[in-house]
């Protein structure tokens, strides 16, 4: 399936490529008012440098698996505004549950089990007990900006908390893997491919990556594919109808708002084990990663690809800020190009606000009820 | 006789209500039974016991599509037992959910459809029950194809599998709901005013849908509070009246005077009787109309016509042919992509909803819960409504409660809302009594212009026959009335015009009391019938403007709805 | 269960009682219908006082569980509580003393403490943050922003009055300054406020994105203005240059303390007075009201939703920018980053009040005893104080499920009718949808 096939509507590819054109004008924009063409060239070798698709791409991976947690739960009819709080939480039980077994593997899970447990809450918050999703979905945010820090300062002292070790390079563990000639020739391909200029990135980048992509394909087909995808389609579009066709609309909102935990959860324990430490004060090393999925996947029309398209490109933004940051080819403040992703999400949401939600994303359902 | 359903001494209470008291029916396998009865007669709560929506209070259920069993074997004449029905062998049903209902054959097809717009035909269809392969990792969209195509050619249906369902017409999204109900094999079909949203061709053809469907061997059970439908599509009638079954006839053999006083319990005036308007001068001019709904769709479609002091202007037709944006454009809740609104002579086109109301314009609108009352304020703050800036209420931007309450006060005594307490939140009243303060409150006005839009939809008959007191009252001061509305004998006995609608175009505009019920029905359905009836019922209009102007009874050669619209 | 529903009876949609009203002009069996659903749905204002309450107490209950749980969590040299048997590293009960009555120090011996001082300031600023909240809340908009707006107002206002403050002195002089920041700082808060309310207005954006991604994009502006063009040259911190006394709000009664101010708080008060007079007694607040409540009738009534919209976000981001002047002119004395985090408090201090701007002065408050106990917890006790930002997404958490509440009542109204049959409150699982 190729993303082009994918993003099939062509609303969606629209949006994307206006989205595309509007984050390259206001770039250029920022650039052209501190001055000189040298600068935007500077810039854009930055752009096609290796290190800045790696950033990308390492920088999507939070984002894209929240995204996907999130268009599961909106598109059954539960706005998961709770995905920043979900990815806070799972930062920390990542590493926390690392930092006890050595092995990030284990951390993953461990993220992933604390994440869905608080997806649980929210789950049974808004479905039993009919909450409104929004305030509910905040009080996650919150109750997770507080738990971290504090469950981090419990067991490690600080609101800061080291993993001691992160994710093999998919190189590393093709080597460990013990397959005789697979092993050894695959690193060998890997090798040379990571050679090549820009591109070589995506064949030194993390596990995590490899999984988000494969994470994208396998929400696209349950989403399009299969009867969960349709069930979930209607409980957010008709619930009734989903109800007097036999399908109980409780159990459709659970698993795909379970789901939303159990994605958001990697992309959580992703994040903070692809750098071997939680980072608790403040907003939390999340830093809004979880509001920004909330946009991309509005932007991508509730498409899984469409929503990964929209995550690198925000990711991408970002990716830029770092290295412009890094390498001080512009004059700007850091604090002032810090605030690009940001300024972005809000002009993006302000071209592209009218998308349009579910029908009964945000109401309770009750079955039996007219 | 061989019977499909039986529900037997049903009785459903909710919190302070029977809403089905003690009710047993009957229904032959292959035929069509209605359920007749008015709004809140308790139709649409029994079926939902038959649906497993709801589980009865007391009483059983019996349902084999292929006939019940009884006791001492097949077929008894049923003389012998005493309530004349023979007793069954079988157990009765527990329907917990309609996934059991479904399951014993019975199917519905709610009066709101139960479809998922963004979804295809096959898809709605078969949701629930996909059809899968590779181990049920993905939905057999071929072999759901092949279903959908099975199935409306074994009954003669035209649908499309993959047509989205938010692009085809009612009539179709119709069919999809039966065929919803037939896919998972439903061996009885109870349809919920099924005609509510046709055209009269349409409910040609879904009557015709029904004879296929009970050839096969069907049974029907379609709920109604049209007395004519119920007997022209059933085989058999059941009434129920407050919860009650109150009778059940064969369509054989009975008449609609019968039916009617069956239905309400007294004897009905099926007509309103309203004395001859004086009307004046033009008050409300719509001038070449053309608005386009949310989806950029023409809804109105150059729409002309004045409604002069003194006369109430109706417009029929069959909800959703652009009489509700008409309205907004008129009122002011929307705005024309061409055309002119224009108020006592001045061009409104442009002007807010404050400034309509201001200049003297009173509306009263379709959706009393959405958009007329507001649900959570007490009758005082309701009763502020769309005066909150203007006096006696508000004084240099200070409201006056005192005076709210009072005025609110008026309200509840002149329009007998019960409770009688300004203090009541508008949502714990009756749909009634919401819509006699929102014609109270409409009225204290004092407009020159009232727009009335569907002023008595669902409100019980003693609140209706008020409301239309009120309004021949309005007209009878000499203030212009519009009034839309989807139920005929409203339209037809209050109006001193009438205009039909149908997509967003004015037919024609005629006199109510010469147009026939065909000449209405092929008008809704978009044909003018030949010769179109006159649209003047009055004689002594004065006709003081120079807008064309045809009087009763004089054949003027020019053609009625000449100002209504050029088509 | 959205009541406009169940109350639908047009064309006999078939709502569970199906119109029960029809051809009867006696008292409905409709109305006595409605009469039960309002005494089980309709939240009454002393059911929102009890929802409240017990979201407080549930959450205050959780929270014991979980200094419990990380008393077992990390390692000590002997058991500060045990239960059971079972020894905690934490003891919750010093927690909570510390927590709610620490907050108020010596009371009784010298109302006028350090401590009481601190939450008296807290609870000034979070006054003004809830009811900026509250404001919007009842317009139907969800301002998250609060925290940004407030920095604007903050920053804004220690900018301003420090290049005033040369030209002004003596009593007049504060007069002068005090309200000349005051004014600064409700205006840009206004203004940041009011960009997120425009967005939403006419681009459809929606404001708890938009809102979220201005605090973000607010707290990095001020960053760089406190550490680039305005930063104290004199300080190794990130901060502006430090007002002169005469230029902060006057403190009769504390002494010793410049951080808080009777007068400031009475200040807050009336400003929450005043805002509920706007709501429930002018046309503007009517607009409001109605605006947010049921957007279609509002718009029926003549309403102009957009402006409302942006009006409402104006006012909510200017009361935030006040309560940052507030905390300038008396707990920070100048602007530094890192301002706590005010605007959030805000939307649980609201949320907890049901956004009733009267009510959350006592909501304000509970949050400043909080803010200022978890000082004590953090100087008394091991326990970290983060604790406090736990206890406050349950409070909202809780908040929003009332009907959680309300199925455990009627829980215990069955018991009550039944004469304490345990059978009957078990197999009655709360559905009376």
């Amino acid at each position: 399936m190729s993303a082009t096939a994918a993003v099939s509507d062509l609303g969606t590819r629209a949006r994307l490529a206006v989205a595309g054109a509007a984050a390259l004008f206001l770039s250029a924009g920022a650039l052209a008012l501190t001055g000189s063409t040298d600068v935007l060239l500077a810039v854009l070798a930055l752009l096609f440098e290796k290190s800045t698709l790696a950033a990308a791409l390492r920088l999507s991976v939070p984002i894209a698996f929240a995204a996907l947690g999130g268009i599961f739960a909106e598109k059954s009819g539960v706005i998961n505004i709770g995905l920043e709080g979900l990815l806070i939480v799972s930062a920390f039980g990542g590493v926390y549950v690392t930092s006890i077994t050595g092995s990030v593997w284990l951390g993953l899970l461990g993220g992933v089990a604390v994440s869905t447990l608080l997806a649980l809450l929210f789950a049974i918050v808004c479905i039993e007990f009919r909450a409104d999703q929004i305030i509910a979905g905040l009080a996650i945010w919150l109750i997770a900006l507080g738990l971290a820090p504090f469950a981090s300062t419990v067991v490690f002292g600080s609101t800061n908390a080291s993993a001691g070790t992160t994710f093999p390079s998919i190189g590393r563990l093709l080597a460990n893997s013990g397959l005789p000639v697979v092993s050894t020739a695959g690193v060998a391909a890997l090798d040379a491919l990571a050679g090549v200029p820009f591109f070589g990135a995506l064949f030194e980048a993390s596990p995590m990556v490899y999984l988000m992509f494969v994470a994208v394909g396998a929400s696209w087909w349950t989403l399009n594919r299969t009867s969960f995808g349709r069930w979930v389609h209607a409980s957010g579009e008709n619930p009734k109808a989903l109800d007097t066709a036999g399908v109980r609309v409780s159990r459709v909102r659970y698993a795909a708002v379970l789901l939303s935990g159990v994605l958001a959860g990697v992309g959580g324990a992703a994040l903070s084990l692809s750098l071997g430490q939680f980072v608790g004060n403040g907003p939390t090393m999340v830093n809004g990663k979880g509001f920004i999925a909330i946009v991309t996947y509005l932007l991508g029309n509730y498409n899984p690809v469409g929503a990964l398209l929209s995550t690198l490109l925000f990711a991408g933004l970002d990716a830029l800020q770092l290295s412009l940051q890094g390498q001080n080819v512009l004059a700007i403040p850091r604090p002032l190009v810090r605030t690009i992703p940001y300024v972005s999400v809000i002009v993006v949401l302000a071209l592209f606000g009218k998308t349009r939600l579910p029908e009964a994303a945000g109401e309770h359902y009750e079955s039996g009820e007219e | 006789m061989t019977e499909a359903v039986r529900l037997d001494s049903i009785t459903k209470r909710f919190p302070g209500v029977v809403a089905n008291d003690d009710v047993t029916l009957s229904v032959e396998r292959g035929t069509v039974h209605a359920l007749l009865g008015e709004n809140g007669a308790g139709k649409t709560t029994l079926m939902n016991v038959l649906y497993g929506l709801y589980e009865p209070t007391a009483g059983d259920v019996y349902v084999d599509g292929d006939g019940l069993t009884y006791e001492g074997g097949e077929e008894p004449d049923g003389d012998g037992d005493s309530d004349g029905l023979p007793r069954i062998a079988e157990a009765p049903q527990r329907f917990d959910s309609p996934r059991d209902a479904i399951d014993a054959g019975v199917g519905m097809i709610h009066q709101h459809f139960m479809l998922v717009d963004p979804m295809t035909v096959a898809e709605n269809i078969t949701l629930g029950n996909e059809p899968r392969k590779w181990g049920g990792l993905a939905v057999d969209r071929e072999a759901a194809r092949e279903a959908v195509l099975d199935l409306s050619e074994r009954y003669g249906f035209d649908v499309e599998p993959d047509a989205t369902i938010e692009d085809v017409g009612v009539g179709v999204q119709q069919r999809v709901e039966i065929l919803k109900a037939l896919y998972r094999g439903a061996e009885i079909l109870v349809l919920d005013e099924p005609t509510a949203v046709l055209t009269p061709q349409e409910v040609d053809d879904l009557f015709e849908v029904l004879d296929e469907l009970t050839d096969a061997g069907k049974t029907i059970i379609f709920i109604t509070h049209k007395l004519g439908e119920a007997l022209e599509a059933a085989d058999e009638v059941t009434v129920l009246r407050d919860g009650r079954n109150v009778g059940s006839v064969e369509t054989v053999g009975t008449t609609r005077e019968e039916l009617a006083e069956l239905m309400v319990g007294r004897e009905v005036m099926l007509e309103t009787e309203t004395p001859p308007a004086t009307p004046g001068s033009a008050s409300l001019v719509i001038d070449g109309v053309t608005a386009r709904d949310d989806r950029g769709v023409v809804a109105v479609d150059d729409v002309s016509f004045a409604v002069r002091e003194g006369e109430v202007f109706g417009i029929a037709g069959v909800d959703g042919n652009g009489q509700s944006e008409l309205v907004e454009v008129v009122t002011g809740l929307h705005r024309p992509a061409a055309g002119r609104v224009e108020l006592d002579g001045r061009d409104v086109t442009d002007a807010s909803r404050r400034e309509r109301t201001r200049a003297g314009m009173a509306y009263i609108p379709e959706d009393r819960q959405e958009r007329g009352l507001v649900m959570d304020f007490d009758l005082t703050e309701n009763g502020v409504l769309g005066s909150q800036h203007d006096a006696p209420f508000a004084e240099r931007g200070r409201l006056d409660w005192e005076r709210a309450e009072d005025r609110a006060r008026e309200i509840v005594d002149e329009y007998d809302v019960r409770p009688p307490d300004a203090a009541a939140d508008a949502k714990s009243l009756s749909g009634g009594n919401q819509q006699k303060f929102i014609v109270g409150r409409e009225f204290a006005r004092d407009p020159s212009c009232l727009v009335a839009s569907h002023p008595t939809r669902g409100v019980d008959i003693g609140s209706t026959e008020f409301i239309h007191d009120r309004l021949v009252d309005l007209r009878d001061e000499g203030r212009a009335v519009l009034l839309v509305s989807s139920k005929l004998d409203e339209v037809r006995g209050l109006s001193d015009r009438l205009a039909v609608m149908y997509r967003g175009r004015v037919v024609g505009v005629v006199d109510p009391d010469e147009v026939t019920e065909e000449q209405l029905g092929l008008m809704m359905a978009g044909e003018r019938p030949d010769p179109l009836p006159r649209a003047e019922r009055v004689g002594d209009a004065a006709d003081t403007d120079d807008r064309k102007r045809v009087r009763s009874g004089v054949a003027s050669g020019e053609d009625a709805d000449a100002e209504a619209t050029d088509d | 269960m959205r009541r406009r529903q169940m109350t639908d009876d047009d064309a006999g949609a078939g709502g569970p009682l199906d119109d029960g009203d029809a051809g009867s002009s006696a008292p409905s069996v409709r109305d006595r219908a409605f009469d039960a659903l309002d005494r089980l749905v309709a939240a009454s204002a002393t059911e929102r006082l009890l929802i409240s309450g017990s979201a407080l107490l549930l959450s205050i209950a959780i929270g014991f569980l979980l200094i419990l749980a990380a008393g077992r969590m990390t390692s000590c040299g002997s058991a500060a509580y045990s239960l059971l048997g079972v020894g905690f590293c934490y003891d919750p009960f010093l927690v909570y003393d510390s927590l709610f009555l620490g907050a108020f120090g010596d009371f009784l011996a010298n109302p006028l403490n350090g401590q009481f001082a601190t939450t008296v300031s807290e609870t000034t600023v979070l006054v003004f943050t809830g009811i900026a909240v509250a404001v919007a809340f009842k317009a139907g908009v969800f301002n998250i922003g609060g925290q940004g707006q407030l920095v604007f107002g903050a920053l804004a206002s220690a900018l301003v009055v420090y290049g005033v403050s040369g030209a002004v002195s003596g009593l007049v002089g504060t007069l002068v300054l005090v309200s000349v920041g005051l004014a600064t700082g409700a205006f840009v808060g206004g203004i940041w406020g009011a960009i997120p309310g425009a967005l939403k207005a006419y681009a459809d954006a929606n404001e708890v994105i938009t809102t979220i991604m201005l605090n973000f994009v607010a707290t990095s502006f001020a960053l760089y203005l406190a550490s680039g063009p305005f930063k104290d040259p004199e300080s190794f911190a990130n901060q502006t240059r430090t007002l002169p006394e005469f230029a902060l709000f006057p403190q009769p009664l504390f002494p010793g303390r410049t951080d808080a101010s009777l007068l400031a708080l009475a200040l807050a008060i009336t400003v929450a007075v005043g805002i509920a007079y706007l709501l429930r007694g002018t046309s503007f607040g009517y607009d409001v009201r109605t605006s947010g409540i049921q957007p279609e009738a509002a718009e029926y009534g003549g309403v102009d939703a957009a402006r409302t919209v942006v009006a409402s976000m104006a006012l909510s981001g200017a009361l935030a920018g006040l309560g940052g002047a507030v905390y300038v002119f008396t707990i920070a004395g100048n602007f530094q980053t890192g301002v706590p985090d005010y605007g959030f408090d805000g939307i649980t201090v609201s949320i907890l009040a049901g956004n009733n701007p009267v009510a959350a002065i006592a909501a304000a408050l509970l949050f400043g005893v909080l803010k200022s106990g978890s000082i004590v917890v953090d100087v008394g006790t091991d326990v970290p104080p983060e604790l406090v930002g736990v206890l406050r997404g349950l409070i909202v958490l809780f908040v929003a499920m009332p009907e959680f509440f309300r199925m455990i009542g009627e829980r215990v109204d069955v018991r009550d009718r039944l004469g304490g049959s345990r059978d009957a409150v078990a197999t009655d699982g709360g559905e009376e949808a």
